[in-house]
């Protein structure tokens, strides 16, 4: 009895890492195979292992194209939502002037908008201003969610210093700017990097928008990419698998090395899923 | 940034110290640019899809105009039995989805709180399906669930539960099957590591106490974690139903909404009429109704929770 | 008091109808993009144009494949000849659905690019009424050369809007080495199948791979149901619209083919005349499963022959042959007309290249090209007595062209494309089990009905208001 209470958590956690893992070993594997072997008898273990998909994917697809394109518009809105978003989340949380609670209140409120209910008028007006199928276009949307997204995370992480050290500071005859300059920042590090990788990771997952405000493969972001591969030809399950092994990798890499920081940013914050 | 004027018009007057007046001049000036970005991204837009969803605006029909139609386009949409279905497409989505992720989800927080060797590689190796892209995550299960070269029906058939592939995404119940699963798959860690934090804020004596008490293992879950793990439960169930609410990517990907319309929830819904079908009006409508919904669930969880993620507001 | 309101909120006017949204929130809107995005907007697509060089015009096509290839190839000889005119190809997807969708999205947003459209047939006269592409009749090309309903299908309103480039029709394509003939009705379908596939089909003898699956033809929820559906129903006598534009999709006929679809896919005791994973199937999948020797016959376009009769990979390489699509007592035989059409963007900038191009690409010589490295089949009826088109195909053409001579084209409306997703979605809940035939096309109609009397299209009743 005593056994099983010490073991029993370990079966249930080991168990539910494989449940957890075993799609990305599958997604693996099969994106290895070759195309011939795909529609035989799946059967767990690899078999004949291959980089053909892989090949294919650069070479026919040119699937760097979406890959830089994500990179600019998921990089371009988590470098200019950090940088004013700080400045916002340090008002917020320091600082006292009227209608504060509103104002935060009213961004956690944007932070659960559906995106749906705005695509309509984003799209007429990116199209009456000729940004459809354009960075400008892809990122100005994308501040809808990783605007509040980064000011509510932010706030989070600045409430967390002690506020002795800015007004030792101020004491010290510093301005409230230089104050927060040199003393908030340089300790906000840690907070910013996590939010910067908490909104570069939705950016770069982010489907509705891109799908609707590109129009051609040429500026397709990886996810829009990876859902339209499907055409006229057989669905190329081999390099689509591939493509989604790609897709994962820099998601991945990020969660492994800042898994102690994401978990802390995602539920001081309790940012949406 | 340097290129955006600061609120020169204070909006504050110089009631109360002057201090305290230059400290709210200084506040706002570093508030607007953010809070004006999210008002023009945002609000307006949101305003402008109101405004839409009073016309008759069709872009294939160009020829029609674009006449005020007043509520004529949500007049169709509450007798438009498509959209009654995506509804209660939705809610089956959400309310199975929800259910299986928070039972699911405190299992493994449970798990996860005890102190045990390779902890945190466990935490990183689950908040994996978290991360990836949801496109990325419906395809991996699309082909799993493939008739032909899915791996589940190769061991349901080599496990003798079927004698021939079973057509997943043509059964109008279990194209569900695929869709539901690979929701819990990717966002049950999440839950987990919100419910985490929640077990991790509890002062270990409690237990100690009820231990002395000759408390059950079960009485003291049911009495001691339960109870003080019910604000962190509250926050990822809401979080969850919103966000269950809006799913899109997933179902596009999996089943595109089939077959038929039996799996189309209602944010694919309102896309195909407006993106597919450029029926910008129909669709904003639509739009404005999904708004309404979401609104009234997020206004219960600040109600709820407001109190506390708002702290030290006033 | 036009002073005190001045600057009141100002809602969009429904000034014109591809208008642009009012001055002020474009004004408002203008203002604060450029504000937010100036880092941002240095990165915008610029487009590479040197003033004084040649006329620069955008063809949007195929990426992959041997398609892309053809294409390119043919489009370098063009600029070899034209060195006055360069023609940019911008890959855009193959699947005819996200093509519509991506088009309507460029069009409407009043792009000048891409130059050159290349339409599916039932697309011309919906981008003809929204005044999307040039008429083309002032470059008066030669449209006696072509087969009569390929040109009738791109007309609207009398006039020329597209020219066809390849046709396509739905044909029947059956295992010589294991029927003596094809089936010609739905009964010898049945039969065909009961015999030749699942556990009592006897081996096979002449060769050729068994097959396990009877008929599959294109089930998904997409077009392609639509044209299958078509076929089907001209089978039984029954059709989408009649000859007057009315909904005739709820009669007897139609439903008694949407039954038989149903029965098909459901099967009873016995093997099932078609798989039930044809229901989400697309043209492709078909026609591997019949290449690979997996399916007894198959609906598919003349695309497939070439490929089935010269793939190294194919395995019903000699063991196949075309035929009419099956009909019933009451229905005749029944091909829906498909293909490719090339139109021109009516806000290009450079109308008479685009058409040079046109004109080259729809070339008796470029058509036999294509023919004999893709397999399409040309719309010049002329190309047909040629022995060079059998010799580019590598199979005789005669069975085609009988099938093309026949073959109906689905209807003709500027709102085809909403109708077919009304029918779509219909048709599909009923072949997954979800409704019954009569009531699914009994929903469709109304549904149809409803939508044709709102846009003013509705032939009887309302009549077309406000063109």
């Amino acid at each position: 009895m005593n056994r099983a209470a010490r073991w029993l958590p370990v079966a249930v956690v080991a168990a539910l890492v494989l449940a957890t893992a075993f799609p990305f070993y599958w997604a693996v594997v099969s994106s290895l195979t070759p195309e011939a072997r795909l529609f035989e008898s799946p059967s767990l273990l690899p078999g004949e292992l291959v980089l053909d998909h892989y090949r294919a994917l650069f070479d026919e697809r040119n699937f760097w194209v979406p890959i830089r394109n994500s990179l600019v518009v998921a990089g371009t809105t988590t470098l200019f939502c950090v940088t004013v978003g700080s400045l916002c989340a340090y008002a917020l949380a320091r600082l006292r002037f009227r209608f504060r609670g509103l104002v935060l209140g009213f961004i956690l409120a944007v932070t659960m908008f559906p995106q749906i209910s705005i695509v309509s008028p984003l799209y007429l007006l990116l199209r009456a201003i000729g940004l459809i199928n354009t960075y400008p276009g892809l990122i100005l949307p994308y501040m809808t969610f990783a605007m509040p997204l980064t000011v509510w995370l932010l706030v989070g992480f600045f409430r967390q210093l002690p506020a002795e050290l800015e007004e030792a500071a101020m004491v010290d005859g510093a301005s409230r700017m230089q104050a927060f300059r040199e003393v908030i920042l340089p300790l906000a590090l840690p907070g910013l990097a996590t939010t910067g990788i908490l909104t570069f990771v939705y950016s770069w997952n982010e489907f509705l928008f891109a799908l609707s405000f590109t129009l051609g493969p040429e500026r397709q972001t990886v996810p829009v990419a990876i859902a339209l591969f499907r055409g006229q030809y057989q669905v190329p399950w081999g390099q689509i698998l591939a493509a989604a092994v790609v897709a994962t990798a820099p998601v991945a890499a990020l969660v492994l090395a800042f898994q102690r920081r994401i978990v802390q940013g995602l539920t001081a914050g309790a940012v949406k899923g | 940034m340097a290129d955006r004027p600061g609120p020169a018009a204070g909006t504050a007057p110089p009631r109360g110290g002057a201090i305290e007046a230059r400290e709210a001049r200084l506040a706002w000036g570093l508030v607007l640019p953010a809070l004006a970005t999210v008002l023009l991204v945002a609000l307006f837009p949101l305003a402008w899809t109101v405004w839409e969803s009073l016309h008759l605006h069709d872009l294939r029909m160009p020829w029609l105009g674009r006449p005020f139609v007043g509520l004529g386009n949500y007049a169709e949409a509450l007798g438009d039995p498509r959209f009654l279905q995506a509804m209660g497409h939705t809610l089956l989505f959400t309310v199975a989805t929800v259910a299986l992720e928070l039972g699911l989800g405190l299992v493994l927080a449970l798990a996860l709180n005890r102190a045990y060797r390779g902890r945190g590689l466990v935490r990183a190796a689950v908040l994996i399906p978290w991360a990836i892209p949801t496109v990325v995550a419906a395809l991996l299960w699309r082909f799993m669930f493939d008739a032909e070269a899915g791996i589940v029906n190769a061991v349901a058939m080599g496990a003798g539960f079927m004698d021939r592939p079973f057509v997943w995404f043509v059964e109008a119940g279990a194209a569900w099957v695929p869709v539901i699963l690979s929701d819990v798959w990717k966002m049950t860690p999440f839950v987990a590591l919100l419910l985490l934090a929640g077990l991790q804020n509890i002062d270990a004596s409690l237990y100690e106490a009820a231990r002395i008490d000759g408390a059950s293992a079960w009485r003291q879950f049911r009495h001691v974690t339960l109870p003080l793990l019910k604000p962190a439960i509250l926050v990822a169930l809401i979080f969850r139903t919103l966000d269950a609410f809006r799913v899109f990517d997933l179902i596009y990907v999996l089943t595109g909404g089939g077959p038929g319309t039996s799996t189309e929830p209602i944010a694919l819904y309102t896309f195909n009429s407006l993106l597919q079908n450029l029926r910008f009006g129909y669709g904003s409508a639509l739009s404005v109704l999904v708004f309404l919904v979401t609104f009234g669930l997020a206004l219960l969880y600040i109600r709820f929770l407001g109190a506390d993620l708002l702290g030290g507001g006033e | 008091m036009p002073g005190r309101r001045s600057a009141g909120p100002s809602p969009v006017p429904p000034r014109h109808p591809r208008g642009r949204p009012a001055a002020p929130a474009a004004a408002v809107s203008a203002a604060a993009v450029s504000a937010l995005c100036v880092a941002a907007v240095a990165l915008a697509g610029c487009r590479a144009e040197a003033p004084g060089g040649p006329a620069v015009v955008t063809f949007p096509g195929s990426a992959v494949g041997a398609e892309a290839v053809v294409l390119r190839r043919q489009l370098e000889r063009f600029m070899e000849a034209r060195p006055d005119i360069r023609v940019i190809s911008r890959p855009t997807p193959d699947a005819a659905d996200q093509r519509h969708q991506l088009y309507v999205q460029w069009l409407n947003a009043g792009a000048s690019t891409p130059d050159i459209l290349q339409l599916d047939v039932v697309w011309t006269p919906e981008f003809a009424a929204a005044g999307w592409i040039l008429p083309l009749d002032r470059f008066a090309p030669d449209t006696a050369a072509f087969f009569p309903a390929t040109i009738a299908a791109n007309r609207w309103d009398g006039t020329l809007f597209a020219l066809p480039w390849f046709v396509d029709v739905g044909m029947l394509y059956w295992r010589t080495d294991l029927l003596d003939a094809a089936p010609r009705s739905f009964a010898e379908v049945e039969r065909a199948v009961a015999r030749h596939v699942g556990a009592t089909a006897p081996p096979d003898t002449a060769g050729g791979p068994v097959p396990r699956y009877g008929f599959v033809w294109q089930g998904a929820r997409y077009e392609g149901l639509v044209t299958v559906f078509q076929e089907i129903a001209g089978g039984f006598g029954g059709r989408i619209l009649d000859e007057r534009g009315r909904v005739a999709v709820d009669e007897e006929p139609a439903i008694r083919a949407l039954t038989w679809m149903r029965d098909a896919v459901a099967g009873g005791a016995g093997p099932r005349v078609s798989p039930r994973t044809t229901l989400t199937w697309h043209e492709e999948e078909a026609r591997f499963a019949f290449q690979n020797g997996q399916a007894l016959l198959m609906r598919n376009w003349p695309y497939a022959v070439s490929l089935l009769a010269t793939d190294p990979d194919s395995r019903v390489r000699g063991h196949f042959a075309i035929a009419p699509m099956p009909a019933a007592p009451g229905g005749e035989p029944t091909a829906a007309l498909g293909g490719s059409q090339l139109a021109i963007n009516a806000r290009t900038e450079h109308p008479e290249a685009a058409w040079a191009v046109l004109e080259y690409l729809t070339r008796p010589e470029q058509m036999l090209e294509r023919a004999a490295l893709v397999g399409q089949y040309p719309t010049r009826e002329v190309l047909y007595g040629e022995p060079e088109l059998a010799e580019a195909l590598g199979v005789d053409p005669a069975p085609v062209r009988e099938i093309i001579a026949r073959a109906r084209p689905r209807p003709v409306s500027p709102v085809y494309t909403q109708l077919s997703e009304i029918l779509q979605i219909r048709l599909h809940r009923a072949l997954t089990g979800q409704a019954e035939p009569a009531d699914a096309l009994a929903d469709a109609a109304r549904e149809m009905r409803a939508f044709l009397r709102k846009v003013g299209l509705a032939p009887d009743g309302e009549g077309p208001d406000g063109g």
